[in-house]
């Protein structure tokens, strides 16, 4: 039996208080002054004592209660015997190495090194031992052996990678390490910086029952200065047909103290170009904005720095930014003067920027293979297609193009349409009487993402005096209808790519939508989701996978080159995915063929900005997760004995005590009343 | 004590209103004036300023109270006399022991009984008799002497009295019956802590010398009803003795030894024909007047 609290036992003293109160009242409690007593004094004494009986027995609870209450204050547990920890016998060491990019501030991973060489040293001749190295995974780096050497050579390895701190992998890699162990005692030291921003509050790590956790924080003071680059944000712009960025660097100072006249400089292309000088209070963010620069070709190499400071590797961030590409469109329409509906169509794509659009219009007898090759989207414009175009559409689509049918007066497609999301039927003429207008839209669409605010695009504005009526096919969805019911837009996926069907013409023939303005964004909206646009992203962040299949697109054979140099495979029967797990430029190139060697794209890699915030957390309360994770009163994982909180903690004891001594306060309340009556 | 009857007029104030006045002369003198006023109907008002009987003129009688028409018809010398008490020898025999300095409503026995003191000697001033005063705990502390002119000294010496002292009543009493040697009317005013057959004993001899003897017996009330609430530890005034009490167990039982005291006391007392009344301190001063008044044209019609 022992006490959590034993200073709470000073309020033992307290029972003092109703004994010196009971003893002076016998005699002094409220003298009251009488004439003479000469009455009271022939009076016998007995009614008095009988009293007196009765208040030892009030007094006797009163007692009881008191200290039971006291003693539930104290927090009583029962000293069990522990289990493992104070046995003997072989351990099975498993050592958490932490080498997130944190480490590198000050001389935090000479110390942690320094405590994984003296947990190796520790080991005896039968313990058996892992190395675990982990940022946001964790590498088995050695396991379980017995050779100390080898873990001490591994040790001497490591050194801090590029990637944030994450524990829960690392514990749960230990957890399945030690479970597999067969040897008595198991063992897990935890040597890291114990940032805040590597434990999650729901992570749930399985130690096994008998582990012991040892954690070893080698975080130090935060005196030396820290800052780093949060967010870099690019804005394009065109500047007499030149494509210009602007860079909007925000800088965190994450340390206690301000840092005047840190410089933060702007790199191009591994060049300094520009310098800006700001000053940042403690703990705060400041937004620098550079000059806007020339985007001078594709794959422009960009990096925002900040000079050297405690913690080096978030003082740079990364990003690769291109000319933007204009998204190819072809028109297939009747032959100039002879009537061409595609005025408005075309018109609407020559304008907007992201992407641009570079549409060329040609008779549906004249669509060239190899231009049908680059084109991302085909826009059939109310014409008459022939078998053959039809077959070449069909390829087109199956290997990712996308088809926009107008279907106008003219419109028809050979061999059933099986191509088109839906059969084309007669024309249905609205001329007379009301116009029809388009009643249900599908505004979850893509397409339809500018629509989606509130307020942004009237379609029902649009009038519609004649459309070809149609019978959507059931692979296919219908993503607009008219006020009658009948589709006006269908869609349907074919191979790679896609098909849409509008049901109505885009010049004035038989509606004016072409003048109301949700005409430009549609048309945008319709070309960009059928070219499957995305904007690439400037950077990835370390930690993040290459997709391969929009980098490697234009050379065959892809290769990968990491900033360190080494080579991965992208594309082939030895393919990988990549992982990028290095700050700097990933470069990709093209192995053998035409344009071996060259650089095709290239993919900025930033570190994971969060990590640069050294606040640390307490190891206890990843002991403590573990803890409860694995349930039940038991060794907690410090590799000390089970600590009194937690065997308190298992017990409960002190919450009987309590509800006792409440209980006690209850039976001298009725007692006392019980008495007074009497 | 209870009046007989409603007085028309008389002054019916709380002693503890009174007690806050201070000024015992005022006091004395607006409770008296109210109260005469109020008995200006009483049948025996004045009878005790009435021509009482002649006697017989022996040497040493004052010539100038010879009556000389009663002379002219029977040649003989006659002396008129008149009612002694129209200025006989009044007074007021004051318990002054610490026992007295008791109070639970305001006002304390002590100023209780110096107010009815000083009410007493005003009215016994006003008709014309000698008023004295005697202080007493166990032994005599003030003495005014008897005397038409000594009603200021009287209010005086009761004003500046302070019981401090343990109070015996025996001593004193045996000492007064000495000096009181001419007739008058005696008025002690005491708690009586004492057995009956102490009181008798002590009080009886006044009477001895031909004074009338009137006891008022001054009590508070929670002395006849013990109406404390809560066990405490009673401390005698005087000795300092204590002892714990709790008074709802005993009340009933303290009740039946002071109704036996104050009966036994008047029993006693009857027995010298010593009058006895029992005053409660929360009673207005009227009743001690009425019953004192009483009191006195009883005693004359009996003579």
């Amino acid at each position: 039996m022992s006490l959590l609290a034993p200073l709470f036992l000073l309020g033992l003293l307290g029972l003092a208080v109703p004994v010196f109160i009971h003893l002076i009242q016998r005699e002094k409690k409220r003298v009251v002054k009488f004439p003479s007593l000469m009455f009271l004094e022939r009076i016998p004494y007995s009614s008095v004592r009988r009293r007196r009986i009765h208040n030892w027995a009030l007094l006797l609870l009163r007692l009881a209660a008191l200290a039971l209450v006291v003693l539930a204050f104290s927090r009583p547990y029962v000293i069990r015997p522990q289990r493992t920890v104070t046995g003997t016998g072989a351990r099975e060491v498993v050592i958490l190495l932490d080498r997130s990019y944190s480490m590198g501030y000050g001389d935090r991973w000479q110390k942690a090194r320094e405590a994984a060489r003296k947990a190796a040293s520790d080991l005896t001749l039968s313990d058996r031992a892992s190395l675990v190295l982990f940022d946001a995974d964790a590498e088995v780096a050695v396991r379980s052996t017995e050779d100390k050497d080898r873990i001490l050579a591994a040790i001497d390895q490591a050194s801090p990678s590029d990637g944030a701190t994450r524990y829960a992998p690392a514990l749960k890699v230990a957890g399945t390490i030690l479970n597999e162990s067969s040897l008595p005692r198991l063992e897990a030291t935890l040597i890291s910086d114990f940032q805040r921003m590597g434990w999650l509050g729901s992570d749930t790590v399985e130690l096994p029952e008998a582990a012991t956790l040892i954690p070893v924080s080698v975080e130090g003071p935060v005196s030396t200065p820290n800052a780093g680059v949060a967010a870099v944000a690019i804005e394009r712009s065109t500047f007499e047909n030149q494509e210009r960025i602007t860079v909007n660097a925000s800088v965190t100072n994450f340390a206690a103290t301000p840092l005047p006249g840190t410089s933060v400089s702007l790199e191009i292309g591994g060049r300094a170009v520009q310098t800006v000088t700001t000053d940042i209070a403690a703990g705060a963010r400041a937004s620098v904005t550079f000059q806007p620069v020339t985007v001078t070709g594709p794959n422009l190499r960009g990096t925002v720095r900040l000079a050297n400071d405690g913690l080096e590797r978030d003082n740079a961030r990364h990003f690769v930014v291109s000319p933007i590409s204009a998204v190819p469109v072809i028109v297939v329409d009747r032959a100039p003067g002879s009537g061409s509906s595609s005025l408005y169509f075309t018109r609407a794509t020559a304008i907007g920027e992201r992407p641009s659009f570079a549409a060329s219009v040609r008779p549906p007898d004249a669509v060239p293979d190899d231009e049908l090759k680059r084109a991302a989207v085909v826009v059939v414009n109310d014409v008459a297609i022939g078998s053959g175009l039809a077959g070449r559409l069909r390829t087109f689509v199956e290997q990712g193009g996308g088809l926009l049918v107008i279907a106008g007066p003219r419109t028809t497609w050979p061999g059933g349409g099986d191509l088109l999301p839906a059969s084309l039927g007669g024309t249905s003429d609205q001329s007379k009487g009301d116009a029809a207008r388009l009643g249900a839209v599908e505004y979850g669409h893509p397409m339809f993402e500018a629509f989606r605010a509130a307020r942004s695009g009237d379609f029902s504005a649009a009038q519609f005096f004649g459309y070809r009526t149609l019978t959507a096919s059931p692979d296919s969805r219908v993503l607009a209808r008219f006020d009658a019911g009948a589709p006006a837009l269908v869609e349907k996926a074919v191979g790679k790519g896609r098909v849409l069907l509008w049901a109505s013409s885009v010049d004035l023939e038989w509606n004016d939508m072409a003048l109301k303005p949700v005409f430009l964004p549609f048309v945008h909206g319709a070309l960009k989701h059928l070219a499957a646009y995305a904007a690439p992203p400037p950077w990835l962040t370390v930690g993040q996978s290459l997709d391969p299949q929009t980098l490697s697109a234009s050379v065959a054979d892809p290769v990968a080159v990491s900033p360190s140099g080494t080579r991965v495979v992208l594309a082939g029967e030895a393919s990988e995915v990549l992982t990028v797990d290095e700050q700097g430029f990933y470069e990709v190139r093209g192995a053998k063929g035409i344009g071996a060697g060259a650089v095709a794209s290239v993919v900025a890699v930033n570190v994971d900005v969060n990590e640069s915030d050294l606040t640390p957390i307490d190891p206890k309360e990843i002991v403590a997760a573990a803890t409860i994770a694995s349930g039940g009163v038991r060794v907690e994982q410090t590799g000390m004995p089970l600590s009194s909180e937690a065997q308190e903690r298992g017990q409960r004891l002190w919450w009987l005590l309590l509800a006792a001594g409440l209980a006690a306060f209850g039976a001298e309340t009725v007692l006392g009343n019980r008495l007074s009556r009497a | 004590m209870e009046p007989s009857s409603p007085i028309p007029g008389a002054r019916f104030v709380d002693p503890a209103v009174l007690a806050r006045i201070g000024n015992l002369e005022l006091i004395a003198k607006s409770i008296v004036d109210g109260f005469i006023n109020g008995l200006h109907k009483a049948p025996f008002y004045g009878s005790s300023v009435d021509f009482a009987e002649h006697r017989g003129y022996v040497p040493g009688d004052d010539v100038r109270r010879i009556d000389w028409r009663v002379f002219a018809r029977t040649e003989r010398f006659y002396v008129k006399e008149y009612e002694a008490d129209t200025n006989a020898n009044f007074s007021v025999l004051l318990d002054m022991s610490k026992s007295m300095d008791f109070g639970t409503r305001g006002i304390t026995k002590f100023e209780y009984a110096r107010i009815l003191a000083g009410c007493l000697t005003n009215l016994v001033h006003r008709q014309r008799d000698r008023v004295g005063l005697v202080a007493f705990d166990d032994d005599i502390r003030e003495h005014v002497p008897p005397s038409a002119k000594h009603m200021e000294v009287v209010l005086h010496t009761l004003d500046k009295l302070v019981p401090v002292r343990a109070g015996k009543l025996l001593p004193p009493m045996k000492k007064l019956a000495e000096f009181f040697g001419r007739r008058g009317l005696l008025v002690v005013i005491s708690d009586l802590y004492e057995e009956p057959e102490a009181v008798a004993e002590a009080i009886g001899p006044l009477r001895f010398r031909g004074n009338d003897v009137i006891v008022f017996h001054v009590l508070d009330p929670s002395e006849l009803d013990f109406t404390f609430p809560d066990a405490s530890s009673f401390e005698d005034l005087e000795s300092g003795v204590q002892i714990p009490v709790v008074p709802e167990g005993l009340r009933d039982e303290y009740r039946t030894l002071v109704k036996a005291h104050t009966e036994a006391l008047r029993k006693k007392l009857a027995g010298h024909r010593v009058d006895y009344a029992v005053l409660d301190t929360s009673k207005p001063l009227d009743f001690a007047l009425f019953s004192y008044l009483n009191m006195r044209a009883r005693l004359m019609r009996t003579r």
